[in-house]
């Protein structure tokens, strides 16, 4: 299985001569391709290991599907899109879409949806539950930055500007259960708007506004309770991976 | 001793896949033979850990593996390969192996120095930089066993490692086998019963989630000289105690 | 990289593909050069150290491939740089850690003793090339240029005419300039 011998011309007359018996050239190229092979960590997942103390998270966390640079440049365009939109019809866009964004990037970070050596990641020192976590919070977080960012842009008010933070924090924990449960991202994303898309006509339904979702106080409470749940699920069924014999 | 069982049970539903194995073994190379559904992989799943035993004692590098703090321990000095192993199509083979040997929690300053031994020792030197997506079956599971070895593992489970390999890249690692089991627990899931005879210290065989043969490959051998269905010694030996067990 | 066979490029191509980052041709340079710079090297150094020396070379062809320009010799270049890499280890660790005694010919301790060494790996490796002992290239060599004796006496001692000794001369001088640049002769054969 070794590769091809590194010996070169063994009974060389080659002016120096052949290979010295205790030179070992094998190890000398391993020596050189660990210098030339080695891949040097960037300055964001230096500071994800210091911060996290863990070498191996941070790398977990920079290879986080949803949070690699195509994904997050295309939410920050949809997002600015949002904005742009909402200064020019006035319905809040950016509200609108928040949730559903943040739910598909959620579908997308990890678990037997989307991780394809899922089975290897539950063998390893660093525990599937802690990279899920870390990729999650990771996600929520930027999500919910760059969402507050673009309604402040849009110049929407205060209460729709983190008003959509609840009904977020809800769709992330159902479309994270869905991905885990049904181990596929996509499902996760379906379920994600649809619950979203379900909402905010059920709002409208009932009052005539598009943002009753957001807006309605008394849903506080089931959204809470509706992210509770996704997340108890996602962690019950990250405990115990299905198997067969 | 690496790996201890007493009793060791594991159920689906209503169906036992293990149903009461006793095993201990030290330092070496044990093959885990038998036909499909007998339990080597869930049996296998259990000491990598992936999945708890249903009832039964496990005890693994001497620890145990249903408290938090000493899984990490052995999760730390184990090397699993899957029998269907996943890859993340667009890394390139070093950054596989070296994602999960950060993972291992290996010594950062240790990993480029094991991937590249790992690289070397399986052969890939000239595809280090090839992504994942170029690379055919057989380099993939070549990937896999590096990924498996990268940290030096005490305790080495594989599950179908030479699935996708020629005949000669079998010798070489048939002979890394022999090498690692110097140190190490190796244990290898096979279908293949010459691999199992050529490697192999010990031999156990599964038959309903049972082990229903343990010993040498001669002893294994032996069983079928009076008679069992094979071209080779080590096969007829391999269908007659499987015979004697349906009996 | 579009597939070739680095076992078939010439030197200069595969110092350039290494400029470029192909770390395949790199190791096909080690596997090429690696046997006759530790031999050239095992000759100062202990064992252990030609292979950190050697190790320290090939990543120093690593960063400086670039640099390289193809009109010279690339046996030469590569000799260049294991020969600074062996300089530094020879100097940190003193005269005392020289597999060799370093002491030239007319007695005066050296200025450098690491220097002196190293010459003398390079004109043992040179020597070497003239063929082996008792050749006639090497007995020219040893009688007009060591024992530097008249070109009459040596064809008189050698048995041969005077431009058969001037035209091994002119052999011995070519296949040294050679062997010291590590360039291939381009003459035919000699007598």
């Amino acid at each position: 299985m070794s590769g091809p011998e590194l010996t070169g011309d063994r009974g060389g007359l080659a002016a120096g001569g052949p290979l010295p018996p205790d030179v070992d050239l094998g190890r000398v190229w391993l020596g050189v391709a660990t210098q030339v092979w080695r891949r040097r960590p960037g300055r964001v997942e230096r500071l994800a290991g210091r911060l996290l103390r863990s070498p191996g998270l941070a790398r977990a966390l920079v290879t986080t599907p949803s949070l690699l640079l195509g994904w997050v440049i295309a939410t920050v365009v949809l997002l600015a899109a949002g904005a742009v939109a909402t200064r020019a019809s006035g319905t809040p866009w950016v509200a609108l879409c928040a949730p559903a964004l943040a739910a598909a990037g959620i579908a997308y970070a990890y678990g037997p949806g989307i991780d394809p050596a899922w089975e290897l990641s539950c063998s390893m020192a660093v525990s599937d539950r802690m990279v899920l976590l870390v990729r999650a919070l990771a996600l929520f977080g930027l999500n919910a930055l760059l969402g507050v960012a673009a309604s402040a842009v849009s110049g929407a008010a205060a209460a729709l500007t983190f008003g959509w933070l609840i009904p977020m924090t809800a769709m992330c924990g159902l479309a994270l259960a869905t991905a885990t449960v049904a181990r596929s991202a996509n499902a996760g994303v379906a379920a994600g708007l649809a619950g979203w898309v379900i909402a905010v006509l059920a709002g409208k339904a009932v009052d005539g506004h598009v943002l009753t979702a957001i807006t309605d106080s008394a849903l506080v409470l089931p959204y809470l309770a509706i992210a509770a749940c996704g997340t108890a699920i996602a962690v019950y069924m990250t405990r115990i991976p299905r198997g067969t014999a | 001793m690496n790996i201890e069982t007493a009793g060791l049970i594991r159920r689906f539903g209503r169906t036992e896949a293990v149903a009461g194995v006793d095993l201990q073994a030290g330092p070496g190379v044990f093959g885990l033979l038998g036909p499909n559904g007998a339990g080597k992989t869930t049996l296998l799943r259990m000491m990598a850990t992936v999945i708890p035993p249903s009832s039964g004692t496990l005890r693994l590098l001497g620890r145990d593996p249903g408290a938090f703090g000493p899984r990490r321990e052995i999760r730390r000095r184990l090397g699993y390969l899957p029998q269907s192993l996943g890859y993340y199509p667009s890394f390139t083979v070093l950054e596989f192996i070296e994602y999960f040997a950060l993972l291992k929690e290996l010594p950062p300053a240790r990993v480029p120095g094991a991937v590249a031994a790992a690289v070397e020792q399986v052969g890939l030197g000239d595809k280090a930089r090839a992504k994942l997506r170029t690379l055919s079956g057989g380099m993939l599971r070549r990937v896999g066993i590096a990924q498996a070895i990268v940290n030096e593992p005490e305790l080495l489970l594989l599950d179908e490692p030479t699935a996708g390999l020629d005949p000669e890249q079998r010798v070489s690692f048939r002979a890394m086998l022999r090498d690692l089991g110097q140190r190490a627990s190796v244990v290898v899931s096979t279908h293949l019963v010459e691999d199992v005879g050529a490697a192999c210290t010990e031999v156990a065989l599964m038959h309903q989630g049972k082990i229903v043969f343990r010993g040498t490959p001669d002893e294994l051998t032996a069983r079928g000289v009076a008679g069992g269905a094979g071209d080779a010694p080590l096969e007829r030996g391999y269908t007659a105690v499987l015979a004697e067990a349906r009996s | 990289m579009a597939y070739c066979n680095r076992g078939e490029m010439d030197d200069d191509g595969l110092i350039a593909a290494v400029a470029a980052g192909d770390d395949r041709a790199l190791r096909e340079l080690l596997s090429r050069h690696g046997p006759w710079l530790a031999a050239r090297l095992r000759r100062v150094l202990p064992a252990a150290e030609v292979e950190d020396v050697l190790q320290e070379t090939f990543l120093a062809v690593w960063r400086g491939a670039a640099g390289y320009r193809p009109a010279g010799s690339a046996g030469g270049w590569l000799w260049g740089i294991a020969r600074r890499q062996a300089a530094l280890w020879l100097r940190r660790r003193g005269p005392a850690e020289l597999a060799l005694p370093a002491v030239p010919a007319d007695g005066r301790a050296p200025a450098d003793p690491a220097e002196a060494a190293l010459q003398h790996a390079e004109l043992a490796d040179a020597v070497n090339a003239l063929g082996p002992a008792g050749g006639a290239q090497r007995e020219v060599w040893q009688l007009m240029y060591v024992e530097d004796r008249p070109v009459a006496e040596v064809a008189e001692l050698m048995g041969v005419p005077e431009g058969t000794v001037k035209s091994r001369a002119y052999r011995a001088r070519r296949l040294m300039r050679a062997a010291l640049r590590r360039e291939p002769v381009r003459d035919g054969g000699g007598r």
